[in-house]
């Protein structure tokens, strides 16, 4: 029991994981936080429906497809409503108003166009338990974990050993030093939104897996916000760290103490951390960034 | 190779740069001497395209220059900021290869840097947050460097420095310089600065006021009194 409930805890924390970093990705950079991304997640869990609706029933094509779509969507939204902000050199609070605009209009969006309703996905996968040792696990929480915890492994390994990677490091600590260095950093953005919402797609489309497709499941991404708050905003390591400890610690309160708790314990970590300590576990002082 | 024509840029409302012209030459050392304050900073920043200047042009070996930095550095030029910008969180390392972004390969310019200051071979896997003021100043020309810049401008080098190890970085500057990198200073430190250049300007509230051979600077009554403490000694003798 107590195991089986730590695999579904890691597989939802893996998923956090792959939205919390995106957000300190971004924060990183600019030093504000995107509400825009749980329009990437939602449409990427969209994808995910409709391409096994129409496509085929191939739960990992399907993620693969979301990942793309809502990757280039959110360089789009990058180029389209946050460029224009930053060329005019604005206070950083625009930035975070055209991000709610953006998340309002992109929910609602789906209502209009689509319905309000949810869609599980028409897979059989989802249901097929596996036994492991004597103990029955959901093959979809172990593909789940895998697949997030290769796409955060591929992502550090981006950030650590190429060459974009060390421009995103520099830039995280000043965009006008790493424009000095030859780097262009308009494009540098894009590229971290880019990633940030290929990462938001493939969490998209677990997501929509996990718990069926409906529009205001974007607002999942409060948790990877919490996730990257109780890291440390800014810190990928943080990130994945915050958001593994989030998902572990919800499910073991929704399975030993109460589910209506679950939810509660989140907002409250949120509350403490902002309260005890605001930078987060890994999370760096602005002085020590500038 | 550098021709600055009728440069003007403001903060806000208060004007920075009023018609700065002057010409740099290919292979030489230029300093432009001033007051905190006078302009200076703002000159190197119109340069490299940190700033918009409000009029005037930068024209670099006959063509104006463009507007975004990144593309300024890759035809050649590099500034070397004030207080030295370096990437605190990153290793001594992967500050230069971050500087060698638009090379190739930093192999070369690793080994150049570490030939010229074996102190940041010793710290390389350190961060460079952890370095002294001294050594972060080498760290910052040395990841200049990394770029393998035709030009090379360098705002106050020696700001914040203990005078022995400034006069080690003047001789790393003439070195840069015989290596056939052309050379724009900025610099408090005038005695320093005129002991080294080639030629001079003299700046004063965003204005050049004086203009000639650095040896001429040096010799000049006005220049003394207000920039060589009134002392006509030991003005060339450095470096």
């Amino acid at each position: 029991m107590f195991i089986q409930q730590l695999i579904t805890g890691l597989s939802i924390g893996s998923v956090y994981a792959l939205m919390a970093v995106g957000y300190s990705l971004i924060y990183s950079l600019l030093n504000f936080t995107n509400f825009a991304h749980s329009v990437c997640v939602m449409v990427g869990a969209y994808v995910s429906y409709f391409f096994l609706l129409l496509v085929a029933d191939n739960i990992l094509a399907a993620a693969l497809c979301s990942l793309v779509v809502a990757g280039v969507l959110s360089a789009i939204i990058e180029k389209v409503a946050y460029q224009p902000l930053l060329d005019k050199n604005v206070n950083r609070i625009y930035l975070l108003i055209a991000g709610l605009g953006i998340q309002i209009v992109g929910e609602n969006l789906v209502i209009v166009l689509l319905d309000g309703r949810f869609h599980a996905y028409p897979t059989t996968f989802s249901s097929i338990p596996i036994k492991l040792f004597g103990i029955s696990i959901g093959l979809i929480d172990l593909i789940i974990l895998g697949v997030s915890s290769l796409a955060l492994v591929l992502v550090e390994l981006l950030i650590r050993k190429t060459k974009t990677g060390l421009a995103i490091r520099g830039a995280a600590s000043d965009l006008n030093t790493t424009a000095l260095m030859g780097v262009p950093v308009r494009r540098l953005i894009t590229i971290v939104f880019l990633l940030a919402g290929l990462l938001a797609g493939l969490a998209g489309s677990f997501t929509g897996l996990k718990y069926t497709a409906y529009p205001s499941i974007g607002s999942l991404t409060t948790k990877a916000f919490i996730s990257a708050v109780f890291g440390g905003l800014g810190s990928i390591p943080g990130a994945v760290i915050g958001a593994f400890f989030l998902g572990v610690s919800e499910t073991m309160i929704a399975a030993y103490v109460s589910s209506s708790l679950r939810d509660m314990f989140s907002f409250v970590l949120l509350v403490v951390v902002l309260v005890i300590r605001p930078t987060g576990l890994m999370g760096k002082a602005t002085e020590e960034k500038a | 190779m550098l021709k600055i024509e009728n440069l003007q840029a403001s903060y806000g409302k208060i004007q920075a740069l009023r018609d700065i012209s002057f010409e740099l030459n290919e292979g030489e050392i230029m300093s432009i001497i001033g007051a905190n304050g006078a302009g200076k900073s703002t000159l190197m920043k119109c340069i490299i395209g940190l700033q918009r200047p409000d009029g005037g042009s930068v024209i670099y070996r006959g063509r104006p220059m463009g507007k975004s930095t990144y593309k300024t550095v890759q035809n050649g030029i590099v500034l070397v900021p004030e207080g030295r910008w370096i990437f605190p969180a990153l290793t001594v390392e992967e500050n230069l290869k971050l500087g060698a972004y638009i090379v190739k390969s930093p192999d070369e310019g690793l080994k150049r840097s570490f030939r010229m200051f074996p102190k940041l071979e010793e710290r390389k896997k350190q961060r460079a947050g952890t370095l002294s003021g001294g050594e972060q100043q080498m760290l910052a020309i040395a990841r200049g460097l990394m770029a393998n810049p035709k030009l090379i401008m360098l705002d106050e080098p020696s700001l914040g420095l203990a005078p022995l190890i400034i006069n080690d970085i003047m001789n790393i500057i003439k070195e840069i310089n015989q290596q056939g990198v052309t050379v724009l200073m900025v610099e408090q430190n005038a005695k320093k600065a005129l002991g080294i250049a080639h030629q001079a300007c003299v700046m004063e509230q965003g204005r050049i006021v004086k203009r000639g051979s650095a040896a001429q600077l040096a010799q000049d009554e006005s220049v003394i009194a207000a920039y060589l403490g009134g002392n006509k000694g030991g003005t060339t003798d450095h470096g």
